[in-house]
This record gives structure tokens, sequence and C-alpha cells, in this order.
């Protein structure tokens, strides 16, 4: 990752120095990439294609048909963009599993944080973008069948929980287990609380109203207030550990 | 062991935990349950005691740093105060 | 708020042969555990604080239906599961007691013990969800099965969390070179919350009327 050159004069030492310092620079354009990202990704899912907050999951096929048909060009545009972008959120997950790798834990936990994710994101966020793309594509099809296409976006959008889960539970222990104090344990715990709203949504596959359903204050909202709150302390020590990393530090690759 | 406060402190918050759970029996109709203000007030008191008790003598936030001390009672007050009045409220 | 460093700083210091037993001899305004364990346990009771609200809010829109589901429950086993946490509570904190002056054998013990409530809590739970799901009473069934069964079954992970903090606190304790009174701290306030909450989902989902 760090590339430290050896220069042949001293002077030259000094001028390498000067311009080859940061040795971060990778990091860093990694790390400002996240909250470009982010906000592409809510201006998609929110002001967009309107799937965050999620519409009701107790709608009449009337009411479906209506909402493909009134939110069919923003439905193309967002989700058209999320197609072009989405492949960035592993930028993200990438720098996060660089610093799992300077933990005291095997690289395993590292691999283990990006598979979960990488597979993830297929249900929970390609192929929902898909169900509705494929909805708005023949707006004149079978009514049955555009409500089974929102059926199936919306919960392959929120109910996609085990990868997640896993990936979370993956972090918090990798946290609690390093040795080097890459991050400090408590975001451990606020990851754990990411792994209990997982685990709180599980019910949107059961219920059509409700908190557990899948636009519930439980499953959907109090979800997302926890998962902003671990994403805005993630990113504030992902930043701290990018800068308190030491130049030239060797990772392991085992 | 007698003169333990822990001690003490377990025993009251059993005792009440079985008060509650009694009181919950008295508010019935031919062993149908029935709803009952008193009997609620009464339930949601003694969940307030047990809490703070919990948190002030086994959490020993009783001996812990202002801040702490402030947060667990906004806590409390907040909390049960909040499941009170959406009890009452019609 | 000037606490982060300090605080866990002053959590490590504390000597765990001399401290003494009595609340009133500790440092004055000494914080038990170390400072990450509050945040979770502060976290996590203001996240259950909301899930108990939204239950409450969602009874008050169908009243007789929580009652009369409230009906079906087995109200004993919920007494008799919250005496079985209180008195693992109450071990718990005769195991910090003990750690700070010095007596890990004991300790040892009083953590066990702990642990074995622990384990005897999520027995009974098993059997009384069982008992529920034969009569029928299923998640789905209605509006009060779902926060029961819900409610519940995120306290028993918190359980089983729980139980998996006091394994590591009972390996510290064996070992003289690990044994810290902090880690006996942390544990404990960690399990002295899943009481709280425990106490708090007794009250609203079993007894209140």
């Amino acid at each position: 990752m760090t590339v430290i050159s050896t220069p042949a004069t001293p002077t030259k030492a000094v001028d390498a120095q000067k311009y080859r310092r940061p040795g971060k620079l990778d990091q860093w354009i990694c790390f400002w990439s996240v909250p470009i990202f982010f906000t592409l990704f809510g201006l998609i899912f929110v002001a967009l294609t309107r799937v965050m907050p999620p519409p009701s999951p107790n709608l009449t096929t009337t009411q479906v048909l209506y909402f493909f048909h009134h939110h069919a060009l923003t439905i193309k545009i967002g989700f058209t963009m999320l197609m072009v972008v989405v492949g960035f959120a592993s930028w993200t997950n990438g720098l996060v599993a660089t610093h799992m790798k300077r933990m005291s834990v095997g690289s395993v936990w590292a691999y283990g944080y990006i598979a979960a994710l990488a597979v993830g994101a297929i249900p929970g966020c390609i192929f929902a973008a898909f169900a509705f793309l494929t909805a708005v594509f023949r707006p004149d099809r079978n009514p049955h069948v555009m409500v089974l296409l929102y059926d199936m976006g919306l919960l392959m959008f929120i109910g996609s929980l085990g990868c997640f889960a896993a990936q979370y539970l993956i972090f918090a222990l990798a946290i609690l287990l390093d040795k080097n104090k890459i991050f400090p344990k408590w975001l451990a715990y606020v990851t754990i609380w990411q792994v209990v709203t997982e685990g709180l949504a599980a019910p949107v596959f059961i219920f059509k109203h409700g908190p557990f359903a899948w636009n519930g204050a439980i499953s959907f909202w109090q979800g997302t207030a926890i998962f902003v709150f671990w994403q805005v302390c993630l990113l504030y020590l992902l930043h701290r550990a990018i800068k308190d990393q030491p130049l030239g530090e060797a990772v392991q690759d085992i | 062991m007698l003169r333990d406060r822990l001690t003490w402190v377990w025993a009251a918050l059993s005792a009440i935990t079985t008060l509650s759970w009694w009181l919950a029996r008295t508010a019935h109709d031919n062993g149908h349950f029935v709803a009952s203000t008193p009997v609620t007030i009464g339930i949601l008191a003694i969940g307030f005691v047990k809490a703070r008790l919990i948190l002030q003598a086994f959490m020993e936030v009783r001996t812990s740093p202002k801040w702490l001390r402030l947060f667990c009672d906004m806590w409390l007050l907040v909390f049960w105060g909040a499941v009170l009045g959406i009890y009452l409220y019609q | 708020m000037t606490l982060s460093t300090d605080a866990s700083a002053l959590s490590t210091a504390m000597p765990p042969e001399n401290a003494s037993v009595e609340d009133a001899q500790r440092p004055k305004d000494y914080l038990p555990g170390d400072f990450n364990m509050w945040v979770f346990v502060l976290g996590d009771m203001i996240i259950f604080a909301i899930y108990f609200i939204i239950f409450m809010v969602e009874r008050t829109r169908d009243r007789t239906l929580f009652l009369a589901s409230q009906q079906h429950l087995y109200q004993t086993i919920g007494l008799i599961n919250t005496l079985v946490l209180l008195t693992s509570s109450w071990c718990m904190a005769r195991a910090v007691r003990a750690t700070r002056s010095g007596n890990s054998v004991q300790a040892l013990r009083l953590v066990i013990g702990a642990a074995f409530c622990g384990i005897a809590f999520i027995a009974i739970k098993v059997v009384e969800w069982s008992l529920e799901i034969h009569h029928g009473y299923t998640l789905p069934r209605n509006d009060f099965f779902t926060f029961y069964f819900m409610l519940t079954g995120v306290h028993l992970f918190h359980v089983v969390m729980g139980l998996v903090i006091l394994g590591v606190v009972v390996r510290e304790l064996r070992n003289p070179d690990l044994r810290r009174v902090s880690m006996v701290e942390a544990g404990a306030t960690y399990w002295h919350m899943v009481d709280l909450l425990w106490i708090v989902l007794f009250a609203l989902i079993y007894v209140m009327r």
C-alpha cells in the first residue's frame, strides 16, 4: 500500500520526502469517495426512486400501478445511475478491509467482511434495482406481474439481512479481538447494534402493516437511524485511523 | 451476608417483583384479565424502582461520575414517564 | 463531557489487591468497567426504550387484543425467570466485590454461578416459547405475539452475548496474568443491563394491565 522509495542522495531524499510525503494519498482518495457516493446513493434512493423511506407493503394493485406509473421516469434515471456507480461502494469496503488487515487478527476477517458485503449487495441493491427497472420497462405488463416486481424489489431491498448481519458481526469481533487498537472498542459495540437491528427486520417477510412491516417503525425507521449513526462513527474513526497510521507500516498478508 | 447491602437489594428486588406479579393477578374478572389503571400504575412504579435499584446498586451508578448519574436518572424519568403517559392517553 | 480517556485510565489504574470493599471508600466519581462498555450499555438502553415505547403506542391502538393475548402468557414462568436473572445479577455484583478484594477464587465461583443462572434463564425461556408455539400462539398470530417473540428474542440474544462476555471474564479470572478488575466490572455492567431490560420487559409485556 505505502510505497517508500530509496532515494539516491541525501538532498534528493528531502525533496523526495516533500513531494512524495503523503504515501496515504491513495487512502485519502478512497476516503473522500465515500461522501460523494453516499450523496449519490441518497439522491438515488430517497429523491429519485422513492424506495427510502419505502412505500407501503399494503398497497392495492391499482396503487402499485400508480406508484410505478408516477415514478417511472425517476426510477429509470435513478436506478440507471445506480448501475453505473454501485460498484464504488466496494471502494469504501476495501478501505475498511485495509484497516482490518492492520489489526492483530488475521486477514481472513477482512476477506470475510468484503465477501459478506459483496454477496449482500447483490440482492440488497442490484436485484432490487433490477426488479424496479424491469417493472417500468414495460408499464403495460399484466398488473399482477407488476405487483410481483414491486414486492420482490422491496423485499430484496429491505429484507437482505443475513450477509449484512454477518458482515457487522465479523467487523465487531475483529475490533474486539484486535490488539493494535486500530479502532476503539466502542465501535465494536455500536456495530453489534447493527446486528440486532438486522435481526429485528426479519419479520418484513410476514407483515404488511405495523412496526415490523418493511416500512415499519422498528424494521425500517429505527434500523435506518442506527445505521446512519454507525456510518457517521465509522467515517470519523476511519479518518482517524488513516491519519494515525504510521508511514511505511508493514501490513501482514496472511 | 445479612449485613450485606447487595443482598438486601437483591431481596428487595425479588420481593417487589413478586408483588407486581401478585398485583397483576388481582386485575381479573372471572379469570379474564381486565384493564386496571391503579394496578398498572402500581406495576409501573415498581418497575421504575427496580430499574433504579439495579442501576444504582448493582451497576454502581450511585458512586459514578456525575454525567452518568444524570444520564441514568434522565433515562428513568423520560422512559417511565413516556410509558405512563402513553398508557394514560386515551 | 470530558470523559473518554481519563475515565478508562482510572478504571485500569484501580489496584485489585488494595481496593476497598465498601462503596464509600471507593474513589468518588468512579466509573466501573470501561468507557467503551458504557457506550454500549447506555446506547442499548436508549434503543430498547424506543422499542418499548413503540410497543406501548401499538398497545394503545388495540388494548383489548393486547390484554386478551397477555392472558395466554405464562405469568409464573415470567416471574421465575425474573427471579433467576435477579439472582444472577446479585452473583455478578458480588463477584465484582470479590475481585476488588483480591479473592479471585470466590469471584470465579460467583461469575460461574451468574452464568449458570443465565443458562437456566435461556432453558426456561425455550420451554415457555415451546409451550406458546404448541398452543398455536406463534409470532404472526397477532400484533401482541409479534412483539412478545421479537422483544423476548432480542433480549435472549443479549443474554447469549452476555454469556460470551462472562466466558471471557472467567477465562481472565483463571489466569493471574490477565486478571483485571476493570474486565470483571465491564462484564458486570453488561450483565446487569440484561437484567434491567428484562425488568422493563416483564413489567410491560407480562404484568401491566
